[in-house]
This record gives structure tokens, sequence and C-alpha cells, in this order.
């Protein structure tokens, strides 16, 4: 099982300068536990206190925008996430 | 395009750029909005003005240039804030709504006058070496609190010049296309540019069934 996921540039520096990591999980929640295993530190990035994704971020799986919770979205054996940002500046 | 009326929300980064191309287009009317004046931190990427500008008022002195650009078409300057209260005095009545603002909030309130009207809007933002851009159909495409359903905590925000001059481009070439009903619109697609790595993607988009503000539109899956 093994899911792709591409960082935003921002959290490279949480992985090794990596742009691009694999991880495994049934859910983008499951993942996102497994990144933080692999790079201790990215989940605080990510996560507010309540384990809701920060406002500042969205997850896409597969290049597609979750219509619930990106967290609860489920993902199989060579998906991949998108980590971006919700930018706002004109 | 003479006879076409578009409202621009914003003339900053992307504001300028937008306003420059639907000006010289010969977008017939184009009313600009926007409350600010010309810092001397905006001049490298608000190409509108110039160190001569800092301390007036943005659309004021924007509609003087872009009327010295082609004076066969009218602009209006609008030196109002855009609220919930003014927002449909304010932008109504146009053919076209375009996104220029500075934060989520204020692009809300351009969200659901477009989505009441049933006029487009075409959305742009950026950040740092970023940019996004889409087009939006109310009923037909995802309105933007479909596709930002929570609002960040407000920042100031870092923009590189050339960024907005990118996705500013980008929306103006919408505007035209929807004017003139030629070629294949953003719809349906988040376009993410990321001017760092020089790479374009592409994001699918859905309505949401349960959005507040176009869940009721006929096209829901509601």
């Amino acid at each position: 099982m093994s899911v792709k996921v591409r960082l935003h540039p921002c959290l490279k520096k949480f992985a090794g300068g990596q742009s691009v990591v694999e991880v495994s999980g049934h859910t983008v929640a499951e993942c996102l536990d497994n990144l933080e295993a692999k790079f201790p530190g990215m989940k605080q990035q990510l996560l507010d206190e309540q384990g809701k994704l920060h406002s500042f971020y969205d997850i896409c799986v597969n290049l597609r925008s979750s219509q619930t919770d990106p967290l609860t979205e489920p993902v199989k054996d060579g998906d991949e996430l998108l980590i971006i940002t919700v930018i706002a500046g004109g | 395009m003479r006879a076409k009326r578009v409202v621009i929300a914003g003339a900053g980064g992307l504001g300028s750029v937008i306003s420059i191309y639907l000006a010289v287009a010969g977008v017939g009317k184009i009313r600009l909005i926007d409350h600010d004046t010309v810092e001397l931190s905006n001049l490298n990427r608000q190409v509108l003005y110039g160190d001569g500008d800092i301390g007036k008022k943005k659309a004021q002195v924007a509609v003087r240039k872009l009327q010295a650009l082609n004076p066969e078409i009218s602009v209006e300057a609008v030196t109002e804030t855009i609220t919930e209260d003014n927002a449909l005095e304010l932008l109504g009545r146009f053919d076209a709504i375009v996104d220029a603002m500075d934060n989520l909030p204020t692009r809300y309130i351009l969200n659901s006058v477009a989505v009441n009207q049933r006029v487009p809007l075409f959305h742009g933002a950026v950040r740092g070496f970023e940019g996004r851009a889409t087009t939006i159909i109310p009923g037909i495409t995802p309105c933007l609190k479909c596709i930002y359903p929570r609002a960040p905590h407000p920042e100031v925000t870092p923009v590189i010049g050339v960024a907005p001059a990118v996705i500013g481009s980008i929306e103006a070439t919408e505007v035209i296309k929807y004017i003139v009903g030629i070629g294949g619109l953003l719809t349906n697609r988040l376009l993410v540019y990321d001017g760092l790595n020089m790479e374009f993607m592409e994001i699918k988009l859905e309505r949401h069934p349960d959005c507040e503000v176009c869940g009721h539109l006929p096209g829901s899956q509601k």
C-alpha cells in the first residue's frame, strides 16, 4: 500500500527537502498519521488543536477537491495526495 | 465587446493587469472598485501606478490611465469599501464580476452577488510566487464557497510582482472568451500556478450539494 504525497513547497523543510514522499493509509487522516511518523512535526503544521485541517491548507486526492472533510477521504494503493495552500492575495 | 459591462473588484496587482487588458480589448463599460490609496510597497506589482501616484486613490488614478489607454470606452471609479450592505448596488447590473480582491471574506460577498444575480465570477488569487484561478458560472460550476468553505486567517500577503501578472492575464483571458463566446472556459477546474517551480496543475472541482450559497440552484445534486 503506497500513497504518494505531493507537499506544498512550504512543507518541504519538514520532509528533509523532499517535495514528494510516500506513505501508507486507507484514509487521508491515516496517511497524515504515517507522514507524521516519518517526518515528525508535519502534522502540527497541517492540523489544528482539534485535529482538523488548518484553514490555510487543502488536501486533494488524485487532483480532485473534497466535497466533505478532506481528512475522511478514502485512499487506495497508487493514489496521490496533493497538499496545497488556500491563498487570498491580489 | 462594446456593449458589455464588467465590474472589477480590486485595483491592486490583479486589478491592474485585468483592467488594462479589458480596457484595451474594448469592453464598453468598466467599473473599478477599490477604497485604497497607492503605497510604495504596491509598486512591485500594481503596474497602473508610479511613484508620483503614492497617496492617491487607486481607483481614481487607474481610471485616468485606463481612459487614456482607450478613450472610446467608459471607465468608472468607485472608492467605496465593498460590504454586504452595498454589494448589490456596486456589483449588480453587470455582465461579469471580476475578482481582484486581496481577501477571502470580500470574495465571499462577490460570490453571493454573482450567484444571486446568475452572473459569472472570474476568480483569481495570488501569494508569493503562487496563483489560483477558476471561472464560476452559477448553477453550472461550483461557487467560491463550494471551493473554499472556510476562510484562512487574514494575513499580510507577500506577492512577487509577476504572480498577479500571470493570474490577472488568465482572468482577463477568461472574461474576453466569455464575452465573445469562444473557446473553453476554466470551469470546474482550479488552476494552480507554482511560479517557483514553473508548474501549472489543475484540480477537479465539483459543486457542493449542501453549499449554503449555491446549493439551492438547479443542477445541484441535493
